[in-house]
C-alpha cells in the first residue's frame, strides 16, 4: 500500500511540474489534436507505471523525460506510415517552405509551423530539438537520449545551423 | 542566436490545456492497456484452435493415412507458431516495460525486438507448417479414390505448391524489406550513439 502511495505521489509530482512539457512533446511529436491527446494520456499512464519501478538510476527529471520520450518514439514508430516523411540531420538540407524567423514570430501560425519542423526530424533528432526547446543542458539531454554530451553539443549545433537557415531562406531571397 | 532564444521562449509560452488524471484513471488505463494485449494473444490462439478444430475435422473424415498424417502435422505445427507467438509476447512484456531507459538503448532495443521476430519468421512461421501441408496437399491430390492417374492429378499437386510456394514467398520478402528498414534505423542510431 505504501508502494502505491509513492507511485502516486511520484506521478503527482512528475504530472504538476512536467505536465507542460509533456504536451509540448506530443505537440511536436503527432500533428493530429485527437492523437495528440491520446499521447499526453499514453505518457501519464507510462510515467505513472513506471514509477513502480523507480530506482533512483537517474533524477527525477531525467526519469519523466526518458519515459515521455520513449513513448513519444514508439509513438511514432507505430505511425510510421504516416510519419514517412521523416527525415536525417544530413537530409534536411533539402528542407523546403523556407520563411523568416522573425517575421514567423509574429505569426500566429509560427508554433505550428516550428512543430512541423520538428515532426519531419528523426529521432533521436526530434528529442533532442525538443530538450533544447526546453533549455536543458547538453549533458542533461546526454543523460536522457543515452547520446555522450559531445554528440548532444555537434547535434545541437547543425540542428540549430539548419532551422535558422530553413527559416531564413526564402526571407533572403 | 537571438532568433532562436526567441523560440525557446515561444516553445515555452505555448497555451497549456488543463489535464489531469485521477489515480483511480490512471489504474483504469492501465487495465485496459493490459487487456488489449492479452485481447492480442486470444485472437492468436483462437486463429490456431481453427486450425486445429479444421485439420482435426479432416483428419477424423478423409481416411487416407497420409492425409491424415498431415493434417496431423499441421495441427503441430499451428500449436508450434502459436507457442512461439506466446514466447515472443512473453519476452516483448517483460523487457518492452524498462521505459526509463535511455533513448538510444530503448528504441534499439525495441527495434533488435522487432528485427528478431521478422528475420527469423520463416524458421518460426513457415516451416512447421511445411511438412504436414505437403503431405496433406500430395494426399488428397494423389488420393486413390480420386480415381485419377498420376500424370493428370501432377498439375494440380504442383499448383498447389506453386501457390503455397508464392504466398511464403511473398510472406518472407515482405519480411525480409522489413528487416531492412529495421537494419537500417538500427545503424543511423548506432551512428548517432558514436557520435
Amino acid at each position: 500500500m505504501e508502494h502505491a502511495q509513492d507511485q502516486d505521489a511520484l506521478y503527482r509530482e512528475a504530472a504538476e511540474t512536467f505536465g507542460p512539457a509533456m504536451q509540448r512533446l506530443a505537440r511536436a511529436t503527432e500533428a493530429n489534436a485527437e492523437r495528440q491527446r491520446d499521447l499526453v494520456q499514453d505518457m501519464h499512464v507510462a510515467i505513472w507505471r513506471s514509477f513502480a519501478q523507480f530506482d533512483g538510476r537517474c533524477s527525477l527529471r531525467t526519469w519523466v523525460y526518458r519515459v515521455t520520450h520513449n513513448v513519444a518514439a514508439s509513438h511514432v514508430a507505430r505511425e510510421a506510415r504516416r510519419n514517412r516523411g521523416a527525415v536525417t540531420l544530413e537530409a534536411i538540407d533539402q528542407m523546403p517552405d523556407g520563411r523568416s524567423l522573425s517575421a514567423d514570430l509574429e505569426q500566429a501560425d509560427a508554433l505550428e509551423r516550428l512543430m512541423a519542423w520538428i515532426r519531419r526530424l528523426k529521432s533521436p533528432d526530434r528529442q533532442i530539438m525538443t530538450l533544447y526547446l526546453e533549455d536543458l543542458s547538453a549533458a542533461e539531454i546526454a543523460d536522457i537520449t543515452g547520446l555522450t554530451p559531445g554528440a548532444i553539443a555537434t547535434r545541437i549545433s547543425r540542428l540549430k545551423t539548419h532551422l535558422t537557415k530553413d527559416f531564413q531562406e526564402t526571407n533572403n531571397a | 542566436m537571438p532568433e532562436l532564444d526567441k523560440l525557446q521562449k515561444l516553445w515555452a509560452t505555448q497555451p497549456v490545456e488543463p489535464f489531469s488524471l485521477s489515480p483511480e484513471e490512471l489504474r483504469q488505463r492501465a487495465r485496459k492497456f493490459q487487456a488489449s494485449l492479452r485481447m492480442r494473444n486470444i485472437t492468436e490462439y483462437l486463429a490456431a484452435l481453427l486450425v486445429v478444430g479444421v485439420f482435426g475435422w479432416m483428419a477424423f473424415l478423409i481416411p487416407q493415412p497420409v492425409v491424415k498424417l498431415g493434417a496431423g502435422l499441421i495441427i503441430l505445427g499451428a500449436l508450434y507458431v502459436s507457442w512461439k507467438l506466446h514466447t515472443y509476447s512473453g519476452a516483448n512484456m517483460a523487457h518492452g516495460g524498462d521505459t526509463a531507459d535511455s533513448l538510444i538503448r530503448y528504441h534499439r532495443a525495441e527495434l533488435v525486438r522487432q528485427r528478431e521476430a521478422l528475420a527469423n519468421v520463416w524458421r518460426w512461421y513457415l516451416l512447421p507448417f511445411l511438412p504436414g501441408a505437403l503431405l496433406f496437399v500430395g494426399g488428397v491430390s494423389f488420393a486413390p479414390d480420386t480415381g485419377l492417374p498420376f500424370f493428370v492429378a501432377l498439375p494440380g499437386f504442383l499448383f498447389s505448391l506453386a501457390i503455397m510456394g508464392g504466398l511464403a514467398f511473398g510472406i518472407i520478402w515482405l519480411n525480409n524489406r522489413a528487416v531492412r528498414q529495421l537494419d537500417a534505423e538500427i545503424a543511423e542510431l548506432d551512428k548517432a550513439a558514436e557520435g
